[in-house]
């Protein structure tokens, strides 16, 4: 079986804009090659199995905020942050399981994963926190946490 | 920016010849939101523009008569005209003709080829191989003729009224496409037809869908377009046409008559002799 | 009933079938969509469920759910990004009826809900 190509992710997420973001065919999304800013939030899922890998989008805040209105029909002033990372999260689930069809049978999808950079918050929006360790090395700031996606009840 | 007078007048003029729908004024709104994405896909500035290089570019003028004229794009949804095509048409042609005799299906308008591939999962389904049947599928757009005839789906149109057991008898995964089995394809004749010109000389048909395209032609091209298929239609024959279609004061030589929770049309009697005729042919 | 662990996609779900005059309960997971199939007084007509869950997933759901008899009447439709042509067999091996793929446009709902005799087709766009 042969790789996922460009080709693939642009129909898929052609298809992706059509069904949630772009419903109209109006605002279509426009591939580019230019180079990006510095992303804000980045949402990923893993890819287990037959297959190992990740899927990761990344948004500049306001691209994100757009989606996250767009996708869940809310006005741009109302999305929270929990709220973008639903969103995107879900995003980049539908897009990650396209791509997993076209991966080798026996491949595992994972829950869908949302970083913020700025903050250096993660979440998942599925997940609850186990514990977490906040510190500092050479003066820079570290946070590292512990997530689960199995209920720790 | 809104379309000028000019550029709507030279859109509807176009699709008005290459394909006699009618698009009004007040429907430049349509038109916009149709060739909006065609501008972007080919780097134009605006619909303008577009309509503009349009005039001068034919592959251009073509897209645009694609972008206008394409419709119906889910599979089964409609569940009255196939139900009555299953439980009411099929079984009643089935006693009528004789086993040797091929079952013969038009799809008149067939787009991107939904409805000829789910008339033929149909007709598997309902005569399990004990006769064999042909489907004649056309349309007025190559482009689309040409997508219909490759059988291959993305995951969004497979999700459009396709039962999930006939997505997984008669489909095969192809990259992120659906690919139709050649069980559905060997059965559909594919060609280019222009349904507002004369047609080609072709054996009558037992059954023809002809939904939702009368609805974009005037009268007078309905009126000629439902004689030309009354004259390829067996006398028993059967015509479905869209739900917010009829041949009521358009074309007497057809009879409305009820078929389960459907309406279907059929030749009148009075002018099925000539009709009939051709049978022995 | 809609059953999906993002909470965007239950809000989409939930805007389609309330558009078409259904009552929504919405459950995160396979469990919790069992706990609350317990707890309701009558069965819901429909369940949109989701395949890749935490704690249930989707396709362990049908199973329970097929496994008992006072659920028999529930059609079970999986909406999910698992669309690959072997785990849809899964799933309707399983027991599902019906089975939409993400991405799906409003459309695709209503017109497999209409397929299965859930929407009168006059609903239709």
């Amino acid at each position: 079986m042969t790789s996922p190509t460009t080709d693939d992710l642009q129909a898929i997420t052609e298809q992706v804009w059509l069904s949630y973001l772009d419903p109209e065919g109006i605002n279509p999304f426009l591939p580019s090659e230019e180079a990006p800013g510095m992303p804000c939030v980045i949402a990923a899922v893993s890819v287990t199995g037959a297959w190992e890998g990740h899927v990761v989008m990344s948004f500049s805040e306001p691209a994100s905020k757009l989606a996250a209105s767009a996708l869940m029909g809310m006005e741009d002033e109302e999305v929270t942050r929990d709220d973008i990372a639903d969103a995107v999260g879900e995003l980049v689930n539908v897009i990650g399981g396209n791509v997993k069809s076209l991966l080798p049978d026996g491949s595992l999808l994972s829950l869908p994963h949302v970083a913020t950079i700025d903050e250096g918050v993660n979440k998942w929006p599925a997940a609850v926190e186990v514990c977490h360790l906040r510190g500092s090395w050479q003066n820079e700031p570290i946070a590292i946490s512990v997530w689960t996606s199995k209920s720790t009840g | 920016m809104a379309l000028t007078q000019q550029e709507f007048a030279f859109v509807s003029g176009l699709v008005r010849r290459e394909a006699a729908i009618v698009l009004e004024t007040g429907k430049e709104y349509l038109v916009e939101a149709r060739l909006l994405p065609l501008a972007r896909r080919t780097g134009t500035p605006s619909v303008s523009e577009f309509v503009a290089r349009a005039q001068r570019e034919r592959a251009l003028a073509d897209q645009i008569v694609d972008a206008l004229t394409t419709n119906e794009t889910s599979w089964l949804r409609d569940r009255e005209p196939f139900s009555a095509f299953t439980d009411i048409v099929l079984p009643g042609l089935m006693e009528q003709r004789t086993p040797m005799q091929k079952l013969r299906v038009w799809s008149a308008a067939c787009s991107s080829g939904q409805e000829p591939y789910g008339l033929a999962m149909l007709l598997e389904e309902t005569l399990k191989s004990s006769r064999q049947y042909e489907i004649l599928a056309t349309d007025i757009s190559a482009e689309m003729l040409e997508r219909a005839k490759n059988g291959r789906y993305s995951q969004l149109e497979v999700n459009r009224g396709l039962p999930v057991p006939m997505l997984v008898k008669y489909f095969q995964r192809a990259g992120t496409e659906w690919q139709v089995n050649d069980a559905l394809r060997r059965n559909i004749t594919f060609q280019k037809v222009n349904l507002a010109a004369p047609l080609p000389p072709v054996q009558p048909f037992d059954v023809v869908f002809l939904r939702n395209v009368l609805i974009y032609f005037d009268l007078e091209t309905k009126r000629s377009v439902l004689r030309r298929i009354r004259s390829l239609m067996r006398p028993d024959g059967w015509l479905f046409l869209g739900a917010a279609e009829t041949t009521i004061g358009i074309d007497d030589g057809f009879e409305r008559v009820v078929a389960g929770r459907a309406s279907a049309y059929r030749p009148r009697a009075a002018t099925t002799a000539p009709v009939g005729a051709m049978r022995k042919g | 009933m809609v059953i999906d662990d993002s909470r965007a996609m239950r809000l989409i779900l939930r805007r389609i079938v309330t558009q078409l005059g259904f009552e929504v309960h919405e459950a995160g997971n396979g469990r919790e969509a069992l706990d609350l199939l317990e707890s309701m007084s009558e069965p819901p007509q429909v369940a949109l469920i989701d395949w890749n869950m935490p704690e249930m997933n989707g396709l362990e759901f049908v199973s329970a759910v097929r496994s008992q008899e006072r659920f028999r009447q529930i059609t079970l439709m999986m909406v999910t990004t698992e669309s690959e042509h072997g785990q849809i067999v899964r799933a309707l091996a399983a027991g599902a009826h019906e089975y939409v793929i993400k991405p799906f446009t409003p459309d695709a709902i209503t017109e497999k809900l209409a397929l299965l005799g859930l929407v009168p087709s006059g609903t239709l766009s």
